[in-house]
């Protein structure tokens, strides 16, 4: 944390290798905020890469007393929202359609196959494709980084009772589509 | 075996699951959850299809980008800087060269004015030509003056006001283009502190 500090500081003055070290810190995290909102190994590259940047211009403004990595997943998850909105990417959610039938071959229905973990990460990018841009990324943050109902909501410019109604939907959602498989 | 049938209490039943997964819910919310799913079918469907998707989140990894992602960053960093230098070299050139150009322009038609209200007013001597070299001078400005103030009496009465706007516009604009390039002048972006 005092390490993180220092950095923060030195890269403020034009220090590169201190900016290149918080880059270090904090790329699997940011990446992986990326990737699981946009779901192209190329675009999330892209789009972490124009999160560091961007948090670089930035960083006069980021407030100590917030968590440095909580301030670049904001800033990566307007990026991606954006991105998705843009590219009208984000197949919105159809309780009509059923899952796609990989999504069939779950640990609960069938114990006797193991589903690989390449199976088990295709079956949550279909899943997350499934919900708008502000949901997803709720959700992301919610389950891969653990934050609060206060943290998703500051890292995305709303309030917790949102936070806690698209959680709600989301989950709705998905679980709509589990059962209609 | 038919569908369950739909529960009433759907929505707000739901929200306590969803809340739940995120941490303990009231003692009062937990009796109200737990006593409906116990009761109903339909709810206690989607609780499990919501605890199932929950899991298979939970037990996801994060994923990470290819090895280099620090250096690629500071390569493009380093690019950007070099791109908002150029610009800026580039601004500062523009900008300059047309504060000059301005400033030619307005002392060029301070003097053309100062002829011409000289005339105008008559304060120009009528001087005989060819009497000596300063008489000479003195009559060909009385001279130009006369010609000028012909060809731009007409002209700076319909547009001398909005030529003296204009340019004073002009300039304040090229001083508030300097004051941003100054205040948004190029940070250098390097090792350890180091220019």
């Amino acid at each position: 944390m005092d390490d993180e500090r220092a950095w923060i500081e030195q890269a403020l003055k034009g220090d590169q290798a201190a900016f290149g070290r918080l880059v270090q810190a904090y790329e699997r995290p940011v990446y992986n905020l990326t990737y699981r909102l946009l779901h192209d190994a190329v675009e999330a590259e892209d789009a972490a890469q124009e999160t560091f940047l961007r948090a670089y211009d930035k960083l006069a403004t980021f407030q100590p007393e917030r968590k440095f990595v909580n301030w670049l997943l904001s800033i990566a998850s307007h990026y991606c929202i954006d991105c998705l909105r843009r590219r009208g990417r984000a197949p919105q959610l159809s309780l009509d359609g059923p899952l796609p039938p990989q999504w069939l071959a779950s640990d609960t229905q069938r114990p006797d196959q193991a589903v690989s973990r390449k199976q088990q990460q295709e079956q949550i990018r279909q899943l997350l494709d499934m919900l708008e841009p502000a949901y997803r990324a709720a959700v992301v943050l919610r389950y891969w980084y653990d934050l609060s109902y206060e943290e998703i909501a500051e890292a995305m410019g709303t309030t917790e009772s949102a936070i806690k109604s698209r959680l709600h939907r989301a989950r709705r959602m998905l679980a709509g589509q589990l059962q209609a498989a | 075996m038919g569908e369950p049938v739909a529960c009433r209490d759907s929505e707000r039943v739901s929200l306590l699951m969803s809340l739940s997964l995120d941490g303990p819910l009231a003692a009062t919310d937990q009796q109200v959850l737990e006593g409906h799913l116990a009761a109903c079918p339909a709810c206690r469907a989607e609780w499990e299809a919501m605890k199932q998707i929950s899991t298979l989140f939970e037990g996801a990894e994060m994923v990470g980008p290819r090895l280099g992602f620090a250096t690629r960053v500071e390569r493009r960093l380093a690019e950007k800087a070099k791109k908002r230098r150029r610009l800026f070299g580039g601004a500062a050139v523009l900008t300059g060269s047309l504060s000059l150009a301005a400033v030619t322009g307005l002392v060029a038609a301070v003097i053309v004015l100062g002829v011409v209200a000289g005339n105008w007013f008559d304060l120009l001597p009528d001087v005989e030509q060819g009497t000596n070299t300063v008489s000479q001078i003195a009559s060909g400005v009385n001279l130009m003056g006369k010609g000028v103030t012909l060809f731009l009496t007409d002209f700076l009465r319909a547009f001398g006001l909005p030529m003296v706007i204009g340019v004073g516009i002009a300039l304040a604009l090229m001083l508030a283009v300097w004051i941003w390039l100054f205040v948004n002048r190029p940070g250098s972006y390097h090792h350890n502190g180091a220019a």
